[in-house]
């Protein structure tokens, strides 16, 4: 997938006008984080069991390479068949060996977010291998090539009109609707003759349980199940960090994800694969891939800062509580990863130099780390970046805005060390902006602080300050002591 | 797309090699510490409890739950259901519970199609028979009280397809095999890891999904309806 992170301002206030879009953003994450809400309340003692998950994922921060050894030793035992991928390109050429080994001429794919960031559907079209998403939503951002909105409803804010029309004009529904089910039954109708004669599915993995060898599925829709039930080969693509250590840890996790993706106690689905079928089974795939995907993630781990990252369990609780995500959606971060877990992972995954808009547009609120069950600090991630991008920055030579800005800071501690300077420079300031303000706004300010006023007025600045008015008053009768 | 150079490490390594080498050589974290929990609430239920628990929770996503004294009571029971879901035809699967049901023989008398999966011998015959059949009745290994999720191991006698192709899946299953959390299924399955099962599964309701205007529906890509019948026991 490529990334457009670049585009993230004009997005954002292309998104900002869409009326659709704000109408979703203003019921989805509200709603989303209420039945997330009353879900979590099912558990004895909700705090607990999130702390209890956090620490699962860090032990997984903590011992992920052993872990994945023995993962990938035990998956081995049971007859499946466990690939390293260092890259996009080497994940995606070996899926493509697979299919033309075995003649394949269609994939259908389960929802996987590392196949989107590895650019997989893409690959294989060019290679001619149709590739055929199944989870409901991924069909729609299929067949209309949109990024996901949501990571969890990927398609949840396209009108069923537009969904209509390209699903007339691809033979999906032969008469136009704009009934939401009728839509959905219609892709059932479209997808069943392509599970039945599957020979090749692709899915991602939510956890691969390291004492068993065993990869879980956690869905809703039965196609996950049905990719994984029909063909003769499947394809299993995880990042490194889907590993945990116990069974029991899983099913906390399970426990944990399912309460926060959706809100749901239970998932429809839990599915849970240790090897290919065995001798006499009927269905089940002859072949078992587990694709052990890095691209990148062993580099983010070397470093023990950016290393938290990778506690993420994808589950879109933090894109739900943000309130920049709920402005603007999921579109602006341009990649298979949105809401502040796209800002803190897509920086380490595209480069820190190529996605400033991402770890800047936060208000460093902290609602995604109070939410998160994983543990993951984004904003101490996302004042991690930005650091370092100044300090990459300025190591290329001196501009003219980081020679203005050390004037400005050396100024700011001169004033904040010197109640008289202070003083001064307030009065100043005030004059400045007394100047700027009309009918009671600041609607407009010059150069580099235009961005202030870019998308909100400031309310003008009053004549005299409390300290003057104090002084006035202290001159007057008017006391604490006799107001009673 | 991402394209990381594999040539900046050393070209005879393997991707595997130098994956695990660069995380194992990184600098160590401290060790986590594990807070321990409450036990969950459901481990306190009794039997009766435990049946009224499931039957909300499956309930709450519109499966169905019946209690049956027996094979008798389930033969007529699923010859209600088959006449009012109009069943044509049927797959069956299962260990001794559906064996001892003998559907073939009910089948024949009430006017509907029963392809057992026993007599089934490849992958082409089973995809077709699961994906035409109007319904999969199947046994289950596990009923688990915590949300109404059946938990089934798939193996020669039970294949995948019986409960996830056709768009009614009825479960039948003994009430002994009812436990109050999925920890009491997943320590029995895996109890020896050596013989995990190709696939174990929870199931939780028919097959759904709200990816259109936050609409929900059932019956997405896998069943419409799921009907449970739990054979009561004896006492």
């Amino acid at each position: 997938m490529e990334a457009q992170s670049n585009w993230f301002r004009e997005t954002a206030n292309r998104e900002l006008k869409n009326e659709l879009s704000q109408l979703f953003l203003s019921l989805l994450p509200p709603g989303f984080t209420i039945l997330r809400q009353i879900a979590m309340s099912s558990f004895p003692d909700p705090t607990s069991a999130v702390e209890h998950a956090r620490s699962i994922r860090a032990e997984v921060v903590e011992r992920m390479p052993q872990l994945l050894e023995e993962f990938e030793k035990n998956a081995v035992s049971h007859g499946a068949k466990v690939l390293w991928a260092r890259d996009a390109r080497e994940t995606t050429a070996m899926i493509l060996d697979i299919a033309k080994q075995r003649g394949i001429n269609y994939v259908a794919k389960g929802k996987s977010m590392v196949t989107e960031e590895v650019g997989l559907n893409k690959y294989l079209a060019m290679n001619g291998i149709e590739v055929f998403e199944t989870d409901l939503g991924e069909v729609i951002t299929q067949q209309l090539s949109l990024p996901p909105f949501h990571i969890v409803g990927p398609a949840i804010n396209v009108s069923p009109e537009e969904i209509s029309a390209v699903f007339l004009k691809k033979g999906i529904i032969k008469e136009p609707t704009t009934n939401p089910i009728e839509l959905g039954k219609a892709v059932r109708a479209y997808l069943r003759e392509k599970f039945w004669h599957l020979d090749m599915g692709i899915v991602g993995v939510n956890m691969a349980v390291a004492e068993t060898g065993t990869i879980i599925n956690v869905e809703n829709e039965g196609n996950i199940r049905l990719v994984k039930s029909s063909p003769r080969a499947v394809v299993a693509v995880m990042s490194l960090e889907k590993v945990v250590p116990t069974m029991a840890d899983a099913i906390h996790m399970v426990r944990v994800l399912c309460r926060n993706c959706t809100g749901q106690k239970m998932s429809s689905y839990v599915s849970m694969d240790t090897g290919p079928r065995k001798f006499k089974e009927l269905d089940g795939p002859d072949e078992l891939f587990i694709i052990i995907v890095d691209n990148g993630r062993s580099e983010i781990y070397r470093d023990r800062q950016t290393r938290e990252v990778l506690r993420c369990i994808r589950c879109g609780a933090c894109l739900n509580t943000c309130p920049v995500y709920a402005k603007i959606g999921g579109y602006p971060y341009g990649f298979a990863y949105s809401g502040p877990m796209g800002q803190v992972l897509t920086p380490l995954l595209v480069g820190i130099g190529e996605t400033s808009d991402l770890y800047r547009a936060c208000t460093l609120c902290r609602a995604c780390k109070l939410v998160c069950p994983a543990g993951v600090d984004h904003p101490s991630l996302l004042l991690l970046y930005r650091s370092r991008e100044i300090e990459h920055r300025d190591g290329n030579g001196q501009s003219l805005l980081r020679r203005l800005e050390k004037v400005a800071t050396f100024l700011a501690s001169l004033g904040m060390s010197n109640g008289h300077v202070w003083n001064l420079g307030a009065k100043i300031m005030r004059l400045v902006l007394r100047r700027l303000a009309h009918d009671g706004y600041i609607t407009h300010m010059p150069l580099r602080a235009k961005a202030w006023t870019d998308c909100r007025d400031l309310p003008s600045i009053p004549n005299r300050t409390f300290h003057e008015r104090w002084k006035d008053l202290k001159g007057s009768d008017y006391t604490f002591g006799n107001r009673r | 797309m991402i394209i990381r150079s594999g040539t900046e490490g050393n070209l005879t390594m393997t991707p595997r090699e130098e994956i695990l080498g660069r995380m194992k050589t990184a600098e160590k974290g401290k060790a986590p510490f594990r807070p321990s929990m409450p036990p969950l609430t459901e481990l306190a239920l009794d039997g009766e409890q435990m049946i009224q628990r499931f039957t909300l929770e499956l309930s709450n996503q519109t499966g169905v739950v019946h209690r049956t004294s027996g094979k008798d009571e389930v033969l007529s029971l699923l010859t209600e259901i088959a006449s009012r879901e109009g069943l044509k035809t049927v797959i069956t699967a299962g260990d001794d519970v559906i064996h001892s049901l003998d559907l073939g023989a009910w089948g024949a008398a009430v006017g509907v199609k029963v392809i057992a999966t026993k007599n089934i011998k490849d992958r082409e015959t089973l995809r077709e028979e699961a994906f035409t059949a109007d319904a999969g009745i199947t046994s289950a290994d596990f009923a688990i009280a915590e949300t109404g999720t059946i938990g089934m191991i798939f193996n020669e006698h039970q294949p995948r397809l019986t409960s996830i192709a056709p768009p009614i899946h009825i479960a039948i299953i003994p009430v002994e095999r009812l436990y109050p959390i999925y920890e009491s299924a997943i320590e029995r399955v895996f109890k020896n890891v050596d013989d995990a099962p190709s696939q174990f599964c929870f199931i939780t309701g028919p097959s759904s999904t709200a990816d259109i205007q936050a609409v929900q529906f059932k019956g997405m890509h896998g069943p419409t309806k799921m009907i449970v019948i739990f054979i009561m026991g004896q006492a």
